[in-house]
């Protein structure tokens, strides 16, 4: 269960960051958005990482908790990069399409 | 003396882009090798139970004390007169127990012998003769044909590349933060970079640590200088070792004979300091002597530290002599680098994250590779024609990937289909692998690059796919069979064949679809030819 969280944690961590770019935004809306939506954006997306770490360290101790604090890191991210890969392949098409 | 002086001096970014690209080219291929192999090897012990399919499914592990009184008694007939055993117990992930011994009057690489055990009777164990997952653990750090520690330091050497080639790559990449999560698709070159970015970037954590840790596990042979000068008598060194292993040095034997106290009793003492299943090894010095020594170490789980725990008894009364459970500072820095680098502190889901991430590894290893050839292959004057030391990378490369995946797979075909009754059987499922390997070198050289791409990615999608059903036809326990009995072990390499074989049956899809998709594109853009167009025109 706790690597269940800390592995959700991680992802919407990153997520956060990736939305709080503005490539990412064009890519995804089509536009740049605010500078108070992307602050928070990227505030949140922090604050979900240092949970993810508070989650595990308390769980597993800071040895332990590190290294998988890492992995899931590593695994949050990778997962974040597949989905906007997805996002932005399947959307032109739709749009070509209509 | 300004010879070859240029005229604009070269950025350090420039500078650390070749020494990325070259470090890494040179022993690209040996890394690949080494990143996949031991990548693997987080699941050794359930990769080794799968080879040994006579040995039934353990569905609980069985209690430590009494297993290692039946293999100590076992040892006593097998091994008497020796000076010391080393017995590693079984635990959740392994089925066997396994024993080495000094054999008596020898020097050496012979003065070892070995065997696995049954730990219900005791007895060597039944089953076909396999070195199991230990090959590819062996292989990662050593390879093979050669003496252990020339291929020691083969590895070492490429693990120092493989440092060098990740900190220039980190000052290489321009926009570490900026491009964090980009990927351009469909951009030839671009594509390639930015794919071996995200690979490299998100695990970089890990990668640092493993290479590094890697060399820390072997720094006393690469830099024994420091130890040499300090520990100087034989009893300093003696200390050394203490610090370092949990294996006691045997001391000298008294002459008289003396039986073993239970070592039961032993084991028991430490599963009530550390925990019932948390025993891993005995180590018993002059068993049968009046000088006997016992030690009883405590497991990896749930500590990130190698360094020595146990508890050392006198043989023959089972008197408790020393309880060893910290080293000094030094010791114990090196400890959590050995552990780090092995991961066999965590949990399930922490070996499936080291094993996930270090296949991302492998990849940029890999993609790293392959983008060398990406990217010349553009500058090449006679594309049908490239150079000779283009020509050489590009056909490596096939064979160091694709090839390897095929010649591993080829190793657990032999496993299931040589004669059980075959002599030396283990050493011809390891030449096996080397065989099969060499015949994808030989393929990758005669045909042209792109269709050896394609043929040996295909290869290697049949050979994986079609291992569980090999296991069907050759083993009592087909995939259904281990699903109904729980046997997860079995069941779980089944399936992870399976997703294997699906990411090499993409990577086959990609790399046919990559010439016909772009060629009309090509001539739209006529300077951009892509990655694995290589041959399609040889």
């Amino acid at each position: 269960m706790t690597h269940l969280a800390v592995f959700l944690l991680s992802t919407l961590g990153f997520a956060g960051l990736a939305l709080a770019m503005e490539r990412h935004q064009e890519d995804l809306f089509g536009h740049a958005l605010a500078a108070t939506a992307t602050r928070s954006l990227r505030m949140a997306g922090v604050a979900a990482l240092l949970l993810a770490l508070g989650v595990i360290v308390r769980a597993q101790g800071w040895g332990v908790g590190l290294v998988s604090f890492s992995g899931h890191t590593s695994l949050g991210a990778g997962l974040v990069f597949g989905v906007l890969i997805v996002i932005e392949r399947t959307r032109p098409r739709q749009t070509a399409r209509r | 003396m300004s010879i070859g002086a240029e005229p604009h001096p070269r950025g350090i970014r420039q500078t650390m882009s070749d020494l990325h690209i070259w470090a890494g080219l040179l022993t690209g291929w040996f890394l690949y090798a080494m990143f996949l192999t031991g990548t693997v090897s987080y699941f050794k012990d359930e990769l080794s139970q799968w080879m040994r399919p006579e040995l039934p499914h353990q569905a609980e592990v069985p209690d430590a004390a009494g297993v290692a009184q039946r293999i100590a008694d076992e040892l006593q007939k097998v091994a008497s007169g020796s000076s010391q055993w080393g017995i590693t117990l079984p635990d959740a992930r392994n089925n066997v127990a396994s024993a080495f011994w000094r054999v008596p009057g020898t020097e050496g690489r012979r003065a070892f012998q070995s065997a696995t055990f049954d730990p219900a009777t005791g007895h060597k164990v039944s089953s076909r003769e396999t070195a199991g997952g230990d090959f590819f653990y062996r292989f990662h750090f050593q390879f093979h044909y050669m003496p252990v520690l020339w291929g020691r330091w083969l590895a070492g050497f490429c693990a120092m590349f493989m440092l060098v080639a990740i900190v220039s790559g980190v000052i290489t990449h321009k926009k570490i933060f900026v491009d964090f999560f980009t990927f351009r698709w469909g951009k030839g070159q671009r594509s390639w970079l930015d794919a071996h970015n995200a690979l490299s970037v998100f695990g970089l954590p890990f990668h640092a640590m493993i290479t590094y840790t890697g060399l820390v596990t072997l720094m006393a042979l690469y830099m024994p200088w420091g130890s040499q000068t300090a520990f100087k008598t034989p009893a300093e060194r003696q200390q050394l070792t203490a610090e370092l292993s949990a294996f006691i040095q045997p001391g000298k034997p008294s002459g008289q004979k003396a039986a073993l106290a239970p070592v039961e009793e032993m084991v028991r003492q430490a599963q009530a300091r550390w925990g019932h299943d948390n025993i891993n090894r005995v180590t018993i010095t002059h068993g049968g002597d009046a000088a006997a020594r016992v030690s009883v170490s405590r497991g990896d789980q749930g500590r990130t530290s190698v360094s020595p725990q146990y508890m050392l008894f006198e043989g023959n009364t089972g008197r408790l002599l020393e309880t060893k459970d910290h080293v000094g500072p030094a010791a114990e820095t090196r400890g959590v680098m050995y552990a780090l680098h092995l991961g066999r502190f965590g949990d399930g889901v922490t070996r499936w994250l080291y094993f996930i991430v270090s296949l991302a590894g492998t990849a940029m290893v890999g993609t790293g590779l392959v983008m060398w050839t990406v990217k010349r292959r553009q500058k090449l004057p006679d594309p049908d024609r490239p150079y000779f030391g283009f020509r050489v990378v590009e056909r490596l490369n096939i064979a160091a990937i694709a090839g390897l995946s095929i010649a591993m797979a080829g190793m657990l075909w032999a496993n299931r289909l040589l004669p059980t009754d075959l002599p030396d059987r283990a050493a011809w499922e390891i030449h096996s692998f080397f065989i099969v390997w060499g015949l994808m070198a030989v393929h990758a050289v005669l045909r042209p690059a792109k269709r050896a791409w394609l043929e040996q990615l295909w290869l290697a999608t049949a050979a994986l796919a079609l291992l569980p059903l090999v296991n069907v036809f050759t083993t009592h326990r087909p995939l259904w069979r281990s699903l109904a009995e729980g046997d997860w072990v079995f069941a779980g390499v089944d399936g992870m064949l399976w997703a294997l074989a699906a990411l090499h049956a993409m990577l086959a899809i990609r790399t046919a679809r990559h010439s016909t998709k772009v060629r009309p594109a090509r001539r739209a853009a006529p300077l951009r030819p892509t990655p694995s167009s290589a041959g399609e025109r040889a």
